[in-house]
């Protein structure tokens, strides 16, 4: 039982990391309606930032996390700016076509820096043993990591519900027209969105990045797991990720914790996500969450 | 059939028929009969490396992959991010042949032709199976769909004992009616058999889009309820876009196998999806000659982008891994740069000189 416990507690926290990196995702999905496939190597870039801030430059660790959400809001909102401004009034098809181009360019540019080769992991500056109750045990870097990770989705929240930005972010989402004719730019409620999104992946890399080590191709398989994630809770819902991407790490865990070494299988935490992602679409394609009126052909 | 469309000053079409012919005028058809000569002759005056052929058939196979592409992309309008593990379904259909049968057994090297047909047929029925959200959803969903699809594919080559988990299943030479093909003809054989493919599909893909089904397609992608209204089942003509772009995918993927003499995974990965779609934007999404551009374009900016790496790798330390860094930030730029400045790729280019060469002197 505590084995079942133990992957409940670690699903939570693989989860909770999801979240963070839906999060992002949806807001931008939420704001200008384009799927972002480049999102896992935000992730990555956020989190080799944070490294290089603090193993080369030698600024402190926790400093160096908020420097490296701060420099990944900028970056995020530049590449808004630069390729996806002039797209506006094109067809969604192919400014979801420069994202997968985006992908392709930040690939390139992190396989440029050591960060594509060697993997590196941050200094250790949290207690190293783990904390354990009742014969489940998390590590500190965990708890920290769900910590955090609640306050930023908590942050978040707030943020759409009350402040000025938020509700303009979210009655562009809503309407463009009708937003637009009360006074918002929308231009740069796009712009804002991607600065957000940017910050929550850092975010999330740095947490993913404590957890897992620095490895390229873990952080960006984040950015490809958090489809599955959104399309179970609802493509344009913020809690729906945080439920499904909880979801979705306790389905994976109890995969690898169960399925993995019975009738041969191995590695299926990596191919569940997507055969769930295949049924929900043929089945229940709007998510949890997610508004009902899909388009439907 | 009449005059030279070079020198007329208009269309002067007459009926809806004439506006549908793949000829308009005897030129037009000599034109096309010749070049083809040519490509079929050329391989006989000058000898080529087998290094340059082997270039050359790898853009004829992704030629075929891209006028699948193109069917589903390009025409119906649907995201594929995918199409890389539906030539890798092609591929791994002769795979499965030869891992039962043993890679020399008789079906793999004299019945080739049937087994590249049936390898489009098993393409076919995954990408129609890939596509059945598509008779609820649009594009952005399915876009996620083919995503997932690649992922799934991708675990299961490596995960299955039968498929040597990833690892290279060799296929060996086919016969032909001289006899076993030898090491030096290879290239150039297969170089023939693509060159008749490529021509076969391009012309069913353009007698395609004559018909009503062809129509269908781009009905669908400009407009579906408009399609709906006007009698048409846009989910059912998305699931056989999908099934039709599956068709050559697998094609392709068989062809590849064939020229490579075996089938590994790492050559159906996400990024080889990723450098598809660049061939088919860069190319020109919804045209067929873009199909032939792009595939060209990019193979070629392949090759320069990894000479100029291995001069710069002598120059530099050998921990900038300058190779893997310059590929996928070369396709990247291509994709971004010709959505943003010139989203009808380069089968635009050639619409402007063709136009340019008509109207000359005069500017319109």
């Amino acid at each position: 039982m505590s084995y079942f416990f133990q992957l409940v507690v670690s699903g939570i926290v693989v989860g909770s990391i999801y979240a963070l990196a839906a999060l992002g995702f949806v807001l931008i999905y939420k704001s200008s309606k384009v799927l972002n496939i480049a999102h896992g190597q935000i992730i990555a870039a956020g989190a080799f930032i944070a490294y290089a801030l603090t193993g080369w430059v030698g600024i402190p660790i926790y400093i160096s996390f908020l420097l490296s959400m701060v420099i990944t809001f900028f970056l995020a909102m530049s590449v808004e700016r630069i390729f996806l401004r002039r797209l506006i009034g094109e067809p969604i098809i192919s400014v979801i076509m420069v994202t997968i181009g985006l992908m392709s360019i930040i690939d390139g540019l992190i396989f440029l820096t050591p960060f594509g080769s060697v993997n590196f992991s941050f200094p250790q500056f949290l207690p190293q043993e783990l904390i354990s109750f009742g014969g489940v045990s998390i590590s500190w870097t965990q708890l920290v990591g769900v910590i955090v990770t609640v306050l930023m989705i908590g942050g978040f929240s707030w943020f759409f519900k009350k402040s000025t930005v938020g509700i303009s972010m979210r009655a562009v989402s809503d309407d463009q027209f009708a937003s637009m004719s009360v006074g918002i730019s929308v231009p740069r409620v796009f712009g804002l969105a991607w600065a957000t999104a940017g910050l929550s992946a850092a975010a999330a890399g740095g947490i993913i990045g404590n957890i897992t080590g620095l490895n390229f191709e873990t952080l960006q398989a984040f950015g490809i797991t958090v489809f599955p994630v959104v399309i179970l809770g609802g493509l344009d819902s913020i809690l729906g990720a945080v439920v499904a991407g909880i979801i979705m790490g306790v389905i994976q865990q109890f995969a690898s914790g169960y399925l993995d070494g019975n009738w041969g299988l191995n590695g299926t935490a990596e191919v569940l996500p997507y055969i769930i992602l295949l049924i929900i679409l043929l089945f229940k394609p709007h998510g949890l969450f997610g508004i009902h009126e899909i388009e439907r052909v | 059939m009449s005059t030279n469309r070079w020198l007329a000053t208009g269309n002067y079409f007459t009926s809806y028929q004439d506006e549908q012919r793949l000829f308009f005028t005897h030129l037009d058809r000599t034109i096309l009969t010749m070049f083809l000569l040519l490509l079929f002759v050329w391989p006989l005056l000058f000898t080529l490396s087998n290094k340059y052929m082997l270039v050359i058939d790898n853009i004829l196979i992704a030629v075929v992959a891209i006028i699948g592409l193109n069917i589903v992309t390009g025409f119906a309008g649907l995201i594929s991010i995918g199409h890389a593990a539906f030539v890798g379904i092609g591929a791994y259909t002769v795979a499965s042949f030869s891992r039962t049968l043993g890679d020399s057994h008789v079906i793999i090297t004299h019945a080739w032709p049937l087994m590249i047909v049936l390898s489009g047929l098993t393409g076919a029925v995954f990408g129609a199976i890939v596509g059945l959200p598509a008779m609820r959803l649009k594009h952005l969903y399915l876009a996620i769909a083919t995503l997932s699809f690649q992922m799934i594919f991708t675990w299961t080559i490596n995960f299955l004992e039968f498929f040597n988990q990833g690892q290279t299943i060799s296929i060996s030479r086919v016969f032909w009616f001289t006899g076993k093909l030898g090491r030096k003809d290879h290239y150039l054989f297969w170089y023939y058999v693509l060159l008749v493919v490529v021509v076969l599909s391009g012309f069913m893909v353009r007698n395609l889009l004559r018909t009503r089904y062809g129509r269908c397609l781009s009905a669908v992608r400009d407009n579906d309820r408009a399609a709906d209204a006007m009698g048409m089942h846009p989910g059912l003509t998305k699931v056989y876009a999908f099934g039709l772009a599956g068709f050559f995918a697998g094609v392709a993927g068989a062809l590849h196998a064939y020229v490579y003499r075996g089938v590994g995974f790492e050559s159906f990965t996400l990024h080889h999806s990723i450098t598809y779609l660049a061939m088919a934007i860069v190319g020109g999404l919804g045209t067929l000659n873009g199909s032939f551009w792009g595939p060209a374009a990019i193979i070629t900016l392949e090759l320069q982008v990894e000479t100029l790496a291995e001069h710069a790798g002598q120059i530099l330390p050998s921990t900038w891994n300058l190779a893997t860094a310059l590929k996928p930030f070369s396709f990247g730029l291509v994709i971004v740069l010709f959505l943003m400045f010139e989203p009808r790729g380069i089968a635009n280019w050639w619409r402007i000189v063709r136009s340019y060469t008509k109207l000359w002197p005069f500017r319109y």
